[in-house]
């Protein structure tokens, strides 16, 4: 099956917030919080991508990774006590791209 | 099985990366230059960082200043408000000494550049410090050899002297300075101990170019008076007694000893070093943003250089990667493989940028005299970004290959 396109978009968005997440990873606002906070933040970075390619090849494992690793950074933000107005707009976005992504899960490829 | 599948695919990574030495090179020399750039930046941010608060610190946190300027880093400085103010005067430790029940020590202490001679050696612009007898108990400083002023020597105002390390070393190179007789602006004084080296100090605040006398000696020399000797009263607040607490006594005492009008305006300054680090926060910040906007350019440029030549390399070994997956290769051993490569290519281009950064930071260490250097969490913040650019950057080809139909693979040219 084709992937729709609300999956392209949700996809591309994914992929234009890690460019802009990306930089925060090595940002001095996060280095402040602690020595491996970088390495934990950057991990979660890289799964939402990797998230995002299973996304665009119509994987089951995609949605399955995108749901954990916007979890996974919401838990992040929280315990990080970072929680401005990106963490709420991140909250809503998330959750709706979840919802439609969940629409879409059982038409989806189940392989790697 | 996992374990043995993950080792294959990174040796023939490897294999893959020393086959094609010097595209490996180019494509990691990118991430090398951005893991330098952004490394460097901290380092040299860090290093600063640690030197001024170590000087802020060697201040004294539970020490005010009692001056006629306040220590202030706004943009509207009302400087009119404070130029016709009395400098502190001794007479006004003396009231202080005898009257404060806050402070464990208050000492006075005023400064100068001055000329100091030792047979034809001289140095000029040594920071001459006249002071009183506790400026030892506000001030942390050892030495290296000789004594201190006895109570008797600062009061009566002996002709003596303890000069600081570089001092020490540029007028008497091969010989012990303690018993010499130097001459400080055509005055002799008798060097009776050398302080400790403690290296450059971005505040300018090091004991290092310092010569310390006795209030009434410095008087020869040094006009109290003047504004141009920069007079200071300290005052350390004794061990349970808060700094506010302290400048509340110490305000109520300077108000009495000046004469001042209840409602009228103090005509002195009491500064806390806490207002000197305020002052510095702005400006680490804004260094440490315009070295991640640097870095961050040079790594998204790195980045995409180790994607493209991923892509280059899937390409080129399509038929390979065909013959692989008839040979029955998972997509899992197909993945890991490419993304071990870039994760590898980025891993050692990092571990050069690093490795740069400390022959740098080294190099520059012995230069500026400064205590600058790798730090822990700098080298573990340089591999994970090398390590998350190669993922990032090296997993969408190599997922792409992956997915590769054997079939149309093993048919590429």
């Amino acid at each position: 099956m084709n992937r729709p396109k609300i999956i392209t978009f949700i996809c591309i968005i994914g992929y234009l917030s890690v460019v802009f997440t990306f930089p925060q990873v090595f940002s001095p606002q996060i280095k402040k919080l602690g020595v491996f906070i970088p390495a934990i933040y950057g991990i979660l970075v890289a799964a939402n991508f990797i998230a995002c390619v299973g996304l665009w090849y119509f994987k089951q494992w995609g949605v399955q990774l995108y749901v954990i690793s916007v979890f996974a950074k919401l838990l992040f933000y929280i315990l990080a006590n970072q929680q401005g107005f990106g963490f709420y707009f991140n909250l809503v976005t998330s959750f709706i791209f979840i919802i439609i992504l969940l629409r879409f899960y059982p038409k989806m490829n189940q392989n790697l | 099985m996992l374990w043995v599948l993950f080792k294959e695919s990174l040796f023939f990574a490897w294999q893959s990366l020393v086959a094609n030495k010097l595209r490996s090179f180019l494509s990691l020399l990118g991430i090398t230059i951005g893991i330098f750039a952004i490394i460097l930046v901290f380092t040299i941010v860090d290093g600063l960082e640690s030197n001024i608060r170590g000087s802020i610190q060697s201040l004294g946190n539970n020490v005010v200043y009692i001056q006629k300027w306040p220590w202030d880093f706004g943009p509207d400085y009302p400087w009119w408000k404070y130029i016709n103010r009395p400098v502190p005067k001794y007479y006004e430790l003396d009231e202080l000494q005898k009257r404060c029940k806050s402070t464990e020590a208050i000492a006075y202490r005023m400064g100068k550049r001055r000329t100091i001679k030792y047979k034809s050696n001289s140095i000029q612009n040594a920071v001459v410090a006249g002071i009183s007898h506790d400026f030892y108990k506000i001030k942390n400083f050892d030495l290296t050899s000789g004594r201190y002023f006895t109570q008797n020597e600062t009061d009566a105002g002996y002709h003596l002297a303890l000069i600081g390390a570089s001092i020490a070393e540029g007028l008497f190179p091969n010989e012990d300075p303690v018993g010499k007789e130097i001459k400080i602006s055509g005055h002799k004084a008798v060097v009776i101990g050398v302080i400790k080296k403690e290296g450059e100090s971005l505040l300018g605040i090091s004991f290092d170019y310092q010569v310390i006398t006795p209030f009434n000696f410095a008087r020869y020399f040094l006009d109290p008076k003047s504004e141009n000797a920069d007079p200071i009263i300290y005052a350390k607040a004794k061990p349970n007694i808060s700094n506010a607490e302290m400048m509340g006594e110490l305000t109520g005492i300077m108000r009495a000893i000046r004469k001042l009008k209840p409602m009228g305006e103090p005509n002195f300054a009491l500064n806390e070093t806490s207002l000197i680090s305020k002052g510095f926060d702005g400006l680490f910040d804004i260094i440490g943003t315009a070295g991640w906007i640097i870095g961050g350019f040079s790594i998204l440029v790195g980045g995409f250089g180790i994607a493209n030549i991923m892509f280059v390399s899937v390409r080129e070994r399509t038929n390979l990667i065909g013959i692989q997956k008839s040979l029955g290769a998972k997509n899992f051993f197909i993945l890991v493989q490419f993304l071990g490569e870039s994760v590898m290519l980025s891993t050692i281009g990092g571990f050069f940028g690093l490795l740069l950064t400390y022959i740098l930071t080294a190099l520059g260490k012995d230069i500026i005299d400064m205590d600058i250097g790798l730090t822990s969490t700098n080298i573990i913040l340089g591999f994970t970004i090398s390590i998350l650019i190669g993922i990032i950057s090296g997993f969408i080809p190599a997922y792409s290959a992956s997915q590769l139909d054997p079939v149309e693979a093993i048919r590429s040219n």
